[in-house]
C-alpha cells in the first residue's frame, strides 16, 4: 500500500459545482487539483477545469458506476477530498453522497461544502436536497452547508433571478476557497483538519460564514464589520441570531505583521456575538507581505432546529444506508417523503425583516465609519426603528 | 489640605469639551470659578479618532477656561469613557502574622494587592480599584480596620480597567499641551460625587450619565460603588436615528430633537406636524411628530433596557435594593419625557438631576452638561485632602464611598 500524501482533490459536481470550480481556477490558476464530474456534456467541454468525468445521462445509479473506476484513480494518493455542490439537482444529490462514501471507504478526509436550494425552486429539488444532505453528513467528516434562502438576504428584491444563482455560486466558492486556504495554511496558528471536522461535523450543524478585508490602522474592525454584514448571519432581521452558535471558526490571514491585540480582539469580538456556550476555534496565517489586506473568515455553526440540515431527519428515507437507495427514481420518490418543513430558515412571525437587512449595511449616517457597536448580536450603531422594523412616515415637501 | 486650592477637571466628550475651574475652600466647600468650553470634534463615543483636532479643541476650551477664571491652567483632573472599560468585584484576602494581631497600613496595602491579583486581558490597566467594604475574622462593614485585632483580613473592591493605548491617547493629548495630569477618573465616578447625595448612595442609587457619544451609569448599594459600566451610545445616536428616519441633515436633527423631541411613548400622543422651514441648501419639509417621537423613544427605551440587562447580569438584585431609585443626568437628561421612560424600564422612582452644594454660576452648575468636569473637581478636592479637619474624613469617606482607599492606575 502507498503512503498517502497530505494532497487534496477539489471535486465540483453537477452544474453548480463545475461554475464553482470554474470560478475556483480562474482566481487561483495554482490551484491544479480540480476534477468536475458532470453529465452536462455541454457544461463539461466548456469548463476552464480541465480535468472532467463526464457521467452518461440517464439513471444516476448506471451513471455512478460508469465513472466509478476513473473517479477511483483520480483519488489515489490524495489525503482530502474537498466535494462541492447545489444539492436538489438529480446529478449531484445522487452523484456526491455515492462519491462522499467512495472517498470515505478509501480511507480519506472528506469535506463538502454544499448549498441548498432556495425556496422558489420548488419543494421537490428542498425534500431531495434534504435526502442528499443526510447522506453526505452520514459520509462526510464535516459538511459546511448554506441555504440558499439565508443567502438570498443579500440579493435586492429586483434582481434578475440569475443574479440569486450567482450570488449562491459565490457564497460556495468563498465556503470552499476558506476551507482550502485553512487546510493549506502553515501560520503560527493553525485550524486543522480535525478542528474543521469538529465544528462542522456532525448532523446537526448547518453554517453561516461571512469574510472581509480590510487594510489601515482599523483593518481588523473593518474586516470583522463585513464579515459579520454577511446576510447569512443576519438573515433574520439582526445578528443576535448567533447566539445559538455551538461552534465556531475564526480564521485571520494577511501580512506578517497581524498583531497578538488583532487576534485576542477578533475572538473577544466572536465570543461576545455567540455567547458563552461556543468554542471557538482561531487559525491565523500571517505570511503574506506587508501592506496586503488583513482577511477574516469566521464560520459559525449552530444546531438551530431551523437550519437546513435538521430539517432532513423529519423525511423519512426508504433506505438510509446506500446511496443508490436513497434516492429513488422520480416516479418512486413522491409518495415517500413527507415534506413537513418547506421553509426551514424562518423561524417566528413572518414580519418583512429583508427591509430591514439592506438597510443594516447601508443606514448608519455618521456610524458608517466608526468601530460598530455590536451588543448581543446587534449592531447599535443602526437605528432602533430600524431594526426593529418600524415603518415612520415619511416628511411632506 | 491643602487651603483654597484650585482644581481643574476636563472633560473630552463626544459633543463638547469643557474645563470646569474650581476652588476648593477650606471648609470642604467648592465653589466653581468658571468653565470653558469648545465644541468636540474628532471624539466618537467617548473616544479619540483624531488626535491633531481634539489637541486643538483641548487648547480652546483651556484658554477659554483661563480667560474667565483669570487662573493659569497648570495641572489637570480627566475624565475617562468609552467603551473598552469594563468592571468586576474581587475580594482581596490576607493573613495578619502570628507575631503582631493588629491590623496595619502594610496589610491594607496588601489585602488591596491581592484583590487586584486577577488576569486582565493583556492589553489593559488597571483604572480605579475602588474599596467597598473591609471584613475583619468575618465581620462585615468594618470601615476603618486600622489597630483592629485580627487574623484574616478582607476587602471587597470594584475594579476599573481598560485598554492603554486607548487611555494612553487621551493622556497624550493633554500633555501634548504642557498641562500635568493629576489622576484619571470614570466619568460616572465624577458625576456620582456631585450629582447625588451620600444618603441616595446609602440607600441605593443607579446614576446614568447620557452624554453625546456615551451613556456611563453606576450602581451605590450601603454608600459603596457596586457596578459600573459604559455604553457607546448617547445623544448622538438618537440625533443620526432623527436624521435617517425623517431625513434631516445632522444640525436639522439635532435642532429638531432640542426644540421638538420627547422620549415619551408616541402610542396615545397627539401627533401632528412639525414645520421646517427652508434654508439655504435645504427644501423646508413637514414632519410627523409621531415618527419623531417614536424614533427617539425607541433609542431611550433601547439605552435603557441595555444598562437594565447589564446590571442583571453584574450587579444581580441591585435593582431591587435601590431605594434612591435612578438618578439621570448629562447633556441628554434634558430630553423631554426621559425620566418617565426610565421609570418604565427600571420600575422604580427616576430623578433628573444636576449638581448639588456647589457654589458659584448658577448657570453652570444646575446645568446637567457639566456634572462630570464639576465633579472631577470635586473628586479632586477629596483625594488631594492629606491633612484633614477632625470630622473632615469621614465626611469626604461617607461622601465618596470610601474610594480614598484607591490606588489608580
Amino acid at each position: 500500500m502507498s503512503m498517502k500524501t497530505n494532497t487534496q482533490l477539489i471535486v465540483g459536481v453537477g452544474n453548480s459545482g463545475t461554475t464553482v470550480l470554474d470560478r475556483l481556477a480562474a482566481e487561483h490558476p495554482g490551484i491544479r487539483s480540480l476534477l468536475v464530474v458532470n453529465n452536462d456534456s455541454e457544461s463539461l467541454a466548456s469548463s476552464l477545469v480541465s480535468d472532467r468525468l463526464n457521467v452518461p445521462e440517464g439513471d444516476p445509479g448506471d451513471g455512478f458506476r460508469a465513472i466509478d473506476p476513473e473517479f477511483c484513480k483520480r483519488i489515489e494518493g490524495v489525503s482530502v477530498v474537498l466535494l462541492c455542490a447545489g444539492l436538489g439537482g438529480a446529478t449531484a444529490s445522487f452523484l456526491l453522497p455515492a462519491l462522499a462514501t467512495l472517498a470515505k471507504a478509501s480511507g480519506m478526509t472528506v469535506l463538502a461544502s454544499v448549498g441548498m436550494p432556495f425556496a422558489f425552486e420548488g419543494r421537490q429539488k428542498r425534500d431531495l436536497a434534504a435526502v442528499a444532505l443526510k447522506k453526505l453528513q452520514s459520509v462526510c467528516d464535516a459538511v459546511s452547508v448554506i441555504d440558499n434562502d439565508l443567502f438570498s438576504g443579500g440579493v435586492p428584491s429586483t434582481a434578475p433571478v440569475g443574479e440569486a444563482f450567482k450570488m449562491a455560486d459565490i457564497a460556495l466558492l468563498a465556503s470552499l476557497t476558506s476551507l482550502l486556504g485553512m487546510l493549506s495554511t502553515s501560520g503560527p496558528v493553525r485550524i486543522t483538519r480535525s478542528d474543521i471536522v469538529s465544528v462542522l461535523g456532525g448532523h446537526a450543524a448547518s453554517s453561516r460564514f461571512g469574510f472581509g478585508s480590510a487594510m489601515g490602522s482599523n483593518r481588523l474592525h473593518e474586516a470583522l464589520e463585513a464579515a459579520l454584514k454577511s446576510p447569512l448571519f443576519s438573515a433574520q432581521g439582526k445578528t443576535n441570531a448567533l447566539r445559538d452558535t455551538t461552534k465556531a471558526i475564526l480564521f485571520l490571514s494577511g501580512p506578517s505583521d497581524v498583531s497578538f491585540a488583532e487576534v485576542q480582539l477578533a475572538v473577544a469580538e466572536i465570543e461576545r456575538l455567540t455567547g458563552e456556550g461556543c468554542q471557538v476555534k482561531v487559525g491565523v496565517a500571517a505570511e503574506a507581505p506587508l501592506g496586503t489586506p488583513l482577511k477574516l473568515f469566521v464560520m459559525m455553526t449552530s444546531a438551530s432546529a431551523s437550519s437546513p440540515a435538521s430539517v432532513a431527519p423529519t423525511l423519512e428515507l426508504q433506505n438510509s444506508v446506500e446511496p443508490v437507495a436513497a434516492i429513488p427514481s422520480k416516479k418512486q420518490e413522491q409518495p415517500t417523503l413527507k415534506p413537513k418543513v418547506v421553509k426551514p430558515a424562518v423561524k417566528g412571525p413572518t414580519k418583512p425583516t429583508q427591509g430591514v437587512l439592506e438597510l443594516d449595511a447601508i443606514f448608519k449616517g455618521r456610524f458608517d465609519k466608526s468601530e460598530p457597536t455590536i451588543v448581543e448580536g446587534e449592531d447599535l450603531d443602526v437605528p432602533t426603528f430600524l431594526r426593529k422594523g418600524i415603518k415612520l412616515s415619511s416628511p411632506k415637501k | 489640605m491643602a487651603r483654597d486650592q484650585i482644581y481643574v477637571g476636563l472633560e473630552i466628550g463626544t459633543t463638547k469639551i469643557c474645563v470646569v475651574v474650581s476652588e476648593g475652600k477650606a471648609d470642604g466647600t467648592i465653589n466653581i470659578l468658571g468653565v470653558g468650553e469648545t465644541p468636540s470634534r474628532g471624539v466618537r463615543k467617548g473616544e479619540i479618532v483624531d488626535f491633531a483636532t481634539v489637541t486643538e479643541c483641548v487648547r480652546e476650551a483651556l484658554l477659554d477656561a483661563e480667560d474667565k477664571t483669570n487662573v493659569e491652567i497648570g495641572n489637570v483632573w480627566v475624565a475617562i469613557s468609552g467603551s473598552h472599560l469594563r468592571s468586576f468585584n474581587n475580594r482581596g484576602t490576607v493573613m495578619i502574622p502570628e507575631e503582631r494581631d493588629v491590623i496595619t497600613e502594610e496589610d491594607l496595602e496588601s489585602v488591596e494587592t491581592n484583590a487586584k491579583e486577577v488576569s486582565l486581558p493583556s492589553q489593559n490597566i488597571f483604572l480605579h480599584t475602588i474599596l467597598q467594604g473591609y471584613h475583619v475574622d468575618g465581620r462585615r462593614d468594618v470601615i476603618d480596620p486600622i489597630r483592629m485585632e485580627c487574623r484574616v483580613l478582607e476587602a471587597d473592591y470594584h475594579i476599573v480597567h481598560g485598554i492603554q493605548t486607548r487611555i494612553n491617547n487621551t493622556l497624550r493629548c493633554v500633555e501634548s499641551l504642557k498641562l500635568g495630569i493629576e489622576d484619571v477618573v470614570l466619568s460616572s465616578l465624577a458625576s456620582a460625587q456631585v450629582v447625588i447625595t451620600q444618603q441616595q448612595k446609602d440607600l441605593g442609587v443607579l446614576v446614568i450619565d447620557i452624554g453625546g457619544g456615551t451613556t456611563d451609569y453606576l450602581v451605590y448599594l450601603d454608600g459603596a460603588v457596586r457596578h459600573t459600566g459604559v455604553l457607546p451610545l448617547g445623544g448622538d445616536h438618537i440625533t443620526n436615528d432623527i436624521s435617517i428616519g425623517l431625513k434631516l441633515p445632522m444640525q436639522r436633527a439635532e435642532l429638531i430633537k432640542i426644540q421638538e423631541g420627547s422620549a415619551d411613548d408616541p402610542i396615545g400622543s397627539q401627533g401632528g406636524f412639525i414645520t421646517i422651514k427652508n434654508d439655504p441648501g435645504f427644501l423646508g419639509c413637514e414632519i410627523d411628530r409621531i415618527s419623531l417621537q417614536t424614533i427617539i423613544h425607541l433609542r431611550v427605551r433601547e439605552i435603557f433596557e441595555l444598562i437594565r440587562r447589564d446590571m442583571d447580569a453584574g450587579a444581580e438584585g441591585a435593582l431591587g435594593l435601590m431605594g434612591a431609585g435612578v438618578v439621570i443626568t448629562g447633556g441628554s437628561a434634558g430630553l423631554r419625557g426621559i425620566a418617565s421612560v426610565a421609570e418604565d424600564v427600571f420600575g422604580t422612582s427616576v430623578e433628573l438631576t444636576k449638581s448639588r452644594e456647589i457654589g458659584g454660576a448658577t448657570q453652570i452648575f444646575e446645568n446637567p452638561r457639566f456634572s462630570t468636569a464639576i465633579g472631577l473637581t470635586k473628586y479632586a478636592m477629596a483625594v488631594s485632602a492629606n491633612t484633614p479637619e477632625p470630622g473632615f474624613l469621614e465626611k469626604i469617606t461617607d461622601g465618596l464611598g470610601g474610594i480614598f482607599k484607591r490606588s489608580s492606575r
